[in-house]
């Protein structure tokens, strides 16, 4: 499933992401903790059907790269010194400048 | 979407128990709904993801009083139901023998 049709990466390591901030529909690998955190990609694990739409048995899921980022454990938990890194698909994030402001219209902030 | 089994940061829950030298099942069921997950998986019945979406769609008060091996035989008859052939139910009935109890 979701051989052909590769979504191409739009980030590299070192990158500030933000995690979507929306409650999407359905199934979703997005924990809401991490909901609207900024963080930063660690690597790129490859390209993978988005589980999203395996679990909604989607015909052709789309095929996202998938990245390995690392977030502020003070910033989820309010305490820590260390990093929680998540293994995150490319549609759950956005570029962290692009919201640098707050969250983006229609979306609940968290 | 926001479901009960996302509780990755809450607290409330109490303490882990961690259980020295807990065998991987608790009861012959458990190892049973195990093998027969693993099985549809494998056949293509359904995949990893379906099934986890369909142990989250089960309705919070009987997510949070079921047991884990629980939730996976009601996940297992959600996406077995209407596909078996023949039988009463059309769900999966892994309890019957063994009379273990529950987990």
């Amino acid at each position: 499933m979701g051989e052909s049709g590769a979504v191409p990466p739009r980030f590299a390591p070192g990158d500030r992401v933000r995690a979507r901030a929306g409650d999407p529909d359905g199934h979703t690998r997005l924990p809401r903790y991490a909901r609207g955190q900024t963080g930063r990609i660690v690597a790129l694990t490859g390209n993978w059907p988005l589980a999203d739409d395996v679990a909604a048995h989607r015909p052709a899921p789309r095929n996202e790269p998938v990245y390995t980022v690392a977030f502020d454990a003070r910033a989820l938990w309010g305490e820590g010194g260390h990093e929680v890194t998540l293994d995150l698909w490319q549609s759950y994030l956005e570029p962290a400048a692009e919201s640098a402001a707050g969250p983006a219209a229609g979306e609940e902030p968290v | 979407m926001s479901r009960v089994n996302d509780v990755g940061g809450q607290t409330g829950f109490g303490r882990l128990e961690i259980e020295r030298d807990e065998p991987p099942f608790s009861a012959d069921w458990e190892a049973r709904v195990y093998a027969l997950n693993a099985a549809l998986v494998r056949r293509g019945v359904y995949t990893l993801h379906e099934f986890r979406d369909a142990i989250e769609r089960m309705p919070p008060q009987e997510y949070l009083a079921a047991s884990y091996y629980e939730r996976w035989l009601r996940a297992i008859e959600t996406l077995t139901e209407g596909r078996t052939g023949g039988g009463t139910g059309g769900g999966a009935d892994v309890r019957t023998g063994g009379g273990a109890g529950r987990g």
